[in-house]
């Protein structure tokens, strides 16, 4: 899978809702997902992906149910929950505001102190 | 919050589909993995070898993935459950000793429990029991203070027209064996006369029509019943047209104006309640009431004591008691007043089985240091590849936990069958009267001691397992050429404390039996051989008159006199070993005060059929008419008490309003005394008086407390005399039935039950304490030999005697028996005070008891240590030296 950037800790959580906000997914499924819309710039460690997955369904913002995939084999697709939709607007408004504040400091030129 | 827990709880009930599934989940991603690696072109072999790298340890995420969804924790519990389990079951003489321990240990403590939440700590089954009290009069005698319940007339008219912050109602005792004919069918059964307002006051209406009003419970009032559900049931089979009609009671009409709902019970048990009508003259004159009350709402319980000691204690001058002067009126709570008598020998059993519990607690907490002295090598090498101590701590821990739960489990079944088996005997001697059962409370208690034990013997162990620090851990072991430095102590102190209390019980229980032998030996004063008594109850209205009962006892034995193997026939009012009527006598010749005696009428042939012998003097005969001089006959004991060195022959007395001439004096019958300070089953002051010479209103007043006794004297069997004696009686009067026939021994056994019952609980308790030492002494020294086993057999290659190694082991024990025996003796001396009032003939500081209990203990302890150190002789000395 190559190297990319590493991830900061705590979004994780926040990439997964969102993967599963667009479509419901099986786990590889969110990992190739990811990849993809970060135009492959973030790299998950596989191992990490199933423990995040279990703390979110025990959380209960994402439901799990049993389909079948491309290549019909029984797989454990996620699908985001209500409660899920509100967590994922509320940590990508802090995402978005941590982000924002982080680009106004690397932005900040001589004049402006 | 919610759905954490049904994630938990799915997780827990559904445990091994989703463990699966966790399974099939990980397994599609890495497959799904390869697949995509294949695709981009790379050959299978690595594309698998390069997905699980990827991937990492898969046992690793599947962890993560558990405690993600809150599983570890149940899942280290479940391990340490397993491997509990698998290190009891591989080591099965620990686990039996261990389980069988707990099990008898908790066994007898749950049974005891039973009984006592039953009789003592259950509030009784009215409403608002708190509220509920009796009246009674404290006596305070050299610092202890005696309750008195049985109350007179008197009293209860003081209590009921002065004390008004107390509603209250005045009782008699139930009396058994009482006739009851209603729609056809007759029934013996037991009959309670209660003042009106006692179901009120206990706060139960009845299920049907009402309770007695005043006006019927005053002399002359109309004859009116109240009926158990039970009797109502089976008496008319539940007809509801009861309420109104007429039964008959001892033959005569009684309208029946109420029924009880079915659970109603009290702890006089009565089928059929009459109302009392209570005097202050006649059984009114003696204490023969007893007064129950509840507090009316808003009076506290010392503003009723204020109210009652206002009374004053003139009114309290005719209750039996020690001492008129210092008698108080107070009320105690109904519960504690129901319960005086049984309280403190009740106490004293749990008492005893908490004992038996600490010992075997001791017992397995020594098993336990054992355990984890030898599996010390096994614990240092599980810190020693990084399990934490809480880990190894909570490993034992559970160990403890599971054993407990075991032998708590193992435990409620042995609870249940020993009380299922002394039931019979609890009920009678301890007045039991309410359910006992294994109540929801009960499990309770008996899981609390079962985790408390487990926590107790467990943790100590654990914490001192885990202090080793490896090296010592690995020497301790003892694999180098002499033994690790053990840690003897606690076991050895543990030892000395189980000595200590089984020396306690042995006494206890030695006492006890020493009691009930004293008491079961002491001379009977007449001959038992071939004696047989039956009862007949005469509160009959055809029985009202002295005539009509002489006529019955006269026509009836005339025919069992001549029944074969019959030797000898008669009558009397109550027989040896049982309780007799109290009665007050004034001697003529200037003495005051108060005399007591028991009185018992006989006809001419009762005292001979027992062969009772006459001393001075001469019997009752036949010639002691109606119509003659008024004699009377006492026995030795009487003469002891109140003639001291006088001729009592040709002295008179006022018995019962009427004078009579000392005319013989006869030997000793043990009976129950229920006054003075005379034991269960004493040689008690009595006079003997003709039946033929009772006045009229005294023998029916007399034969509503107690049924005449036939005693009859045969060579042949119990069985066919029975018949005889039912034929007899039938051909005399057919409307009178036979009970209670027994032979005089079985009396005798009866009326000593209680002391035996405390015997056997008492004794078997103190047995089951001496197995647990013995087990508990002989592990210690079979553990030491085992640990030792390596040096011992390097001395015996030296040339070391192997009996005298077994000598110093044996030594060794027997030291810590001493000390523990002499600790025992200490405590059994101070512990004993506490039975002092329960043993008879034998005093609490007995040294014989002591002597026995004691040498007892040594012997035990000296086969415990000898049989463990026997091994000893079998260590082969070449074999430990070929292992070096």
């Amino acid at each position: 899978m190559g190297s990319g950037a590493d991830l900061l800790p705590g979004t994780l959580d926040l990439l997964i809702l969102k993967a599963v906000s667009l479509a419901p997914l099986h786990g590889y499924g969110i990992l190739l997902r990811i990849q993809q819309l970060s135009r492959a710039m973030l790299q998950i460690e596989q191992g990490s992906l199933y423990p995040a997955l279990y703390r979110l369904e025990h959380r209960g913002l994402i439901s799990p149910e049993w389909g079948v995939s491309d290549n019909n084999r029984r797989a454990k697709y996620y699908r985001l929950t209500a409660a899920g939709r509100n967590q994922l607007r509320r940590e990508a408004e802090e995402w978005r505001r941590l982000n924002d504040a982080v680009e106004y400091v690397l932005g900040a030129t001589p004049q402006e102190v | 919050m919610f759905t954490r827990f049904r994630s938990f709880a799915h997780a827990i009930s559904r445990r091994r589909r989703v463990e699966s599934d966790l399974a099939d989940e990980l397994q599609f991603h890495l497959d799904a993995r390869v697949q995509d690696l294949i695709s981009q072109g790379m050959a299978p072999e690595e594309a698998r070898r390069r997905a699980r790298l990827e991937f990492g340890a898969t046992d690793r995420v599947r962890e993560e993935c558990r405690e993600a969804r809150g599983l570890r924790v149940i899942d280290t519990i479940v391990r340490n459950t397993r491997f509990a389990l698998r290190l009891l079951r591989r080591d099965p003489v620990f686990t039996t000793t261990a389980v069988a321990t707990l099990a008898l240990c908790i066994g007898a403590n749950t049974a005891v429990f039973s009984l006592v939440d039953a009789v003592l700590l259950r509030p009784l089954p009215y409403p608002d029991p708190a509220r509920l009290a009796q009246v009674v009069v404290t006596y305070a005698r050299n610092g202890e203070s005696t309750v008195q319940s049985a109350l007179t007339g008197a009293v209860w008219e003081a209590v009921r027209d002065r004390a008004a912050g107390l509603d209250a109602a005045a009782i008699s005792e139930s009396t058994p064996e009482v006739n009851l004919f209603a729609d056809g069918h007759a029934l013996s059964v037991r009959q309670q006369r209660v003042g009106s307002g006692f179901f009120r006051v206990l706060g139960v209406p009845p299920f049907m029509g009402r309770e007695f009003t005043a006006d019927e419970d005053r002399q002359g009032g109309p004859p009116v019943a109240v009926l158990s559900h039970a009797v109502w049931l089976s008496q008319v089979g539940g007809d509801r047209t009861i309420v109104g009609r007429t039964i008959h009671l001892r033959g005569e009409p009684y309208t029946v104006v109420g029924v009880m709902p079915p659970d109603f019970r009290t702890g006089w048990l009565a089928d059929v309640w009459t109302p009392l009508r209570p005097t202050t003259t006649g059984e009114g004159g003696g204490s023969n009431y007893s007064v129950i009350a509840r507090l009316r709402p808003g009076i506290t319980e010392p503003e009723a004591d204020a109210q009652l000691q206002r009374i004053g204690t003139d009114v309290i001058r005719g209750v039996d008691g020690p001492n008129a002067a210092s008698g108080r009126l107070q009320q105690i709570s109904l519960q504690r007043g129901m319960t005086e008598e049984v309280r403190q020998p009740l106490l004293l059993l749990w008492g005893a089985v908490a004992l038996v519990l600490i010992i075997g607690c001791a017992n397995i907490a020594g098993l336990q240091l054992a355990r984890s002295s030898v599996r010390a090598r096994e614990i240092g090498t599980r810190v020693a590849i990084g399990a934490g101590r809480g880990a190894v701590v909570g490993q034992l821990l559970t160990e403890s936990v599971v054993l407990a739960v075991l032998g708590a489990a193992a435990g409620i079944v042995v609870g249940w069958l020993v009380m299922a088996a002394l039931m019979p005997a609890l009920v009678t001697t301890f007045g039991l009267w309410q359910p006992a059962g294994l109540s929801v409370r009960l499990l309770g208690v008996s899981i609390v001691v079962a985790g408390a034990t487990g926590v107790a013997f467990g943790l100590w162990p654990a914490l001192t397992a885990t202090r080793t620090d490896l090296r010592s851990a690995f020497a301790e072991a003892g694999h180098r050429g002499v033994a690790g430095r053990a840690h003897p102590w606690p076991r050895r102190l543990l030892i000395v404390i189980q000595m200590a209390l089984g020396i306690t019980l042995l006494v206890g229980a030695g006492l006890f039996v020493r009691t009930f032998l004293s008491l079961n030996t002491q001379p009977a004063g007449f001959d038992p051989t071939g004696v047989f008594t039956a009862h007949i109850s005469l509160q009959d209205a055809r029985y009202k008159t002295t005539e009509q009962v002489v006529r019955l006892f006269d026509e009836s034995l005339f025919r069992i006199q001549s029944l074969s193997g019959v030797v000898a026939a008669g009558v009397m009012l109550t027989p040896p070993y049982e309780r007799a009527l109290n009665l007050g006598f004034m001697p003529t010749d200037g003495r005051t005060g108060n005399f007591t005696t028991n009185a018992c009428y006989v006809t001419p042939g009762a005292l001979r059929a027992l062969r009772v012998s006459t001393l001075r003097g001469r019997s009752i005969t036949e010639a002691d008419r109606a119509a003659t001089e008024h004699v009377v006959v006492v026995n030795e004991a009487f003469v002891r008490r109140y003639y001291p060195q006088r001729d009592i022959l040709g002295e008179s007395m006022r018995l019962g309003g009427t004078a009579r001439n000392v005319v013989g004096v006869v030997g000793d019958v043990p009976v129950k005394s229920g006054w003075g300070n005379y034991g269960p089953l004493a040689a008690v002051p009595t006079v003997y008086l003709p039946a033929a010479q009772m006045p009229d209103a005294s023998i029916s007043m007399i034969h509503t407390w107690f049924p005449p006794t036939w005693v009859v004297r045969t060579v042949g069997d119990g069985a066919p005399l029975l018949l005889g004696i039912q034929k007899a009686v039938g051909a005399a009067d057919p409307l009178l039935p036979v009970t209670g026939f027994r032979s005089i021994d079985d009396v005798r056994a009866d009326s000593l039950a209680l002391q035996r019952l405390r015997a056997e609980l008492f004794g078997g308790l103190a047995l089951l304490a001496l197995v647990l030492t013995f087990t508990g002494l002989a592990g210690l020294i079979a553990h030491g030999v085992a640990q030792r086993s390596h040096e011992i057999g390097i001395r015996l290659a030296l040339g070391a005697r192997a009996s005298r190694i077994v000598g110093r082991t044996v030594g060794q024990g027997m030291l810590l028996a001493a000390v523990g025996a002499l600790a025992g003796v200490g405590l059994a001396l101070a512990g004993a005070r506490l039975v002092e009032r329960l043993i008879w003939g034998v005093r609490p500081g007995d040294p014989l008891t002591y002597v026995v209990a004691v040498v007892g203990l040594l012997c035990v302890a000296a086969v415990a240590s000898l049989v463990p150190a026997l091994a000893i002789a079998r260590v082969d000395p070449a074999r430990t030296l070929r292992s070096e």
